[in-house]
């Protein structure tokens, strides 16, 4: 095999796309991993490197996402047949039975393709929101939440990230609050307690934040109902905890299937797409339930039906 | 010349690590600072900046804000 051909080649290199090209590894498949972490993109890793604590991840009682990833990523290239690069693919084209993979510096060959694309986040749409980016308007509480040191901050958003951003300031910020349009935070039990629980954190929900406003830096909010007797909340930072969008676009271009949401539609004994020679794997597909346990649980899986096709095909 | 870098960092930000990590292999000196442990320097930073987000670089006074490989090593000069 030439130096660019692969047996398996894997879009992304988070916790699912490093998990497959393990486990392809272990199977005997030439494997690429090709990950990206330029500009603002999540770094190699993956997602789980902006979260501060993982506690439900089976062997490790309480470790930090960055320690986690870097022990998944070490794992993967601890097989000589793992070919891990830090490249970003800008165009997948199918000639036949070979994938042809384009980064930004190469083209690599593929018997089987993985996606493992993963999300990234949903940006907040409101008057301000991005004149305010990095200005007060951040994404990555685990990052920032230190130059709020004794400050007022607001987090919206009411799933479980919401929560564990909330937590976070908390142990900078003087005042933190959830600011949710739901009527009450869907966090995981634990933390919804914990949540509860804190002095500093308090919940305003059945609400929007409609606007950003401030001079050079963040200095309001303004909200879609009374809070207090007003509905402007002067606050520094505004933490932006709603959602994620999926990146299925290159999976799209070749012809995988994808729901309304855009997520990649998985036969979830196989995770294989309706196209041979195609899986996905992690928070790119329909799973609903989006943990890293279970996206790695799909790149083993996916690893495995690429090593079966690759198997029948030799034939 | 010696090339003076100053990454501005927390403890915990990802891009941060890669920032280091990518100094570290190209065995190019730098003086990191954790703002989270130091107040005066994040006001630095901000005000070098004009935003609030980490990592911020300084490449010999080329301020850079979050991990850009490819925009670090053309600051650099190395491929």
């Amino acid at each position: 095999m030439k130096p660019k051909e692969f047996d398996l080649i894997i879009i992304g290199a988070g916790g699912a796309g490093l998990a497959a090209a393990m486990y392809g590894a272990r199977l005997g498949l030439k494997t690429l991993c090709l990950g990206s972490s330029h500009g603002t993109e999540l770094p190699l890793g993956g997602v789980i490197t902006t979260t501060n604590v993982v506690e439900n991840y089976p062997g490790f009682i309480r470790l930090t996402g960055t320690e986690l990833a870097d022990k998944i990523r070490e794992h993967a290239e601890s097989y000589e047949l793992v070919t891990l690069k830090e490249e970003k693919v800008t165009d997948v084209k199918k000639d036949k039975n070979i994938f042809n993979v384009i980064t930004e510096n190469s083209t690599y060959e593929g018997k089987t393709i993985i996606f493992a694309t993963g999300t990234k986040w949903r940006k907040l749409d409101v008057p301000g929101s991005k004149e305010f980016e990095n200005k007060g308007i951040a994404y990555c509480a685990l990052c920032d939440a230190p130059l709020f040191k004794n400050k007022i901050v607001a987090v919206i958003g009411g799933a479980d990230s919401s929560a564990k951003d909330a937590l976070v300031l908390a142990e900078h910020a003087k005042k933190v609050f959830i600011i949710y349009r739901g009527d009450k935070i869907r966090p995981e039990p634990i933390n919804y307690e914990r949540i509860m629980a804190h002095k500093k954190i308090e919940v305003i929900n059945n609400t929007n934040v409609i606007e950003v406003k401030g001079k050079q830096f963040v200095e309001k909010v303004i909200l879609d109902k009374v809070y207090k007797g007003s509905k402007e909340l002067e606050l520094q930072g505004v933490f932006v905890a709603i959602g994620h969008i999926i990146i299925s676009d290159l999976a799209k271009k070749i012809g995988v299937k994808t729901n309304e949401k855009g997520e990649i539609i998985l036969d979830h004994k196989t995770s294989e797409t309706n196209l041979p020679g195609v899986f996905a794997a992690g928070d790119v597909t329909d799973k609903p339930f989006k943990q890293l346990i279970t996206g790695v649980a799909d790149g083993c899986t996916a690893a495995f039906s690429a090593y079966e096709y690759v198997s029948k095909n030799k034939k | 010349m010696v090339d003076k870098v100053i990454v501005y960092s927390t403890s915990s930000c990802p891009w941060c690590h890669r920032a280091h990590d990518f100094f570290k292999k190209n065995k190019i000196n730098f003086t990191d600072i954790n703002i989270g442990e130091n107040q005066k320097a994040a006001k630095e930073m901000v005000k070098k900046s004009g935003q609030k987000g980490v990592p911020v670089i300084d490449i010999n006074g080329e301020i850079m804000v979050g991990f850009d490989e490819q925009a670090i090593k053309k600051a650099l000069k190395i491929k």
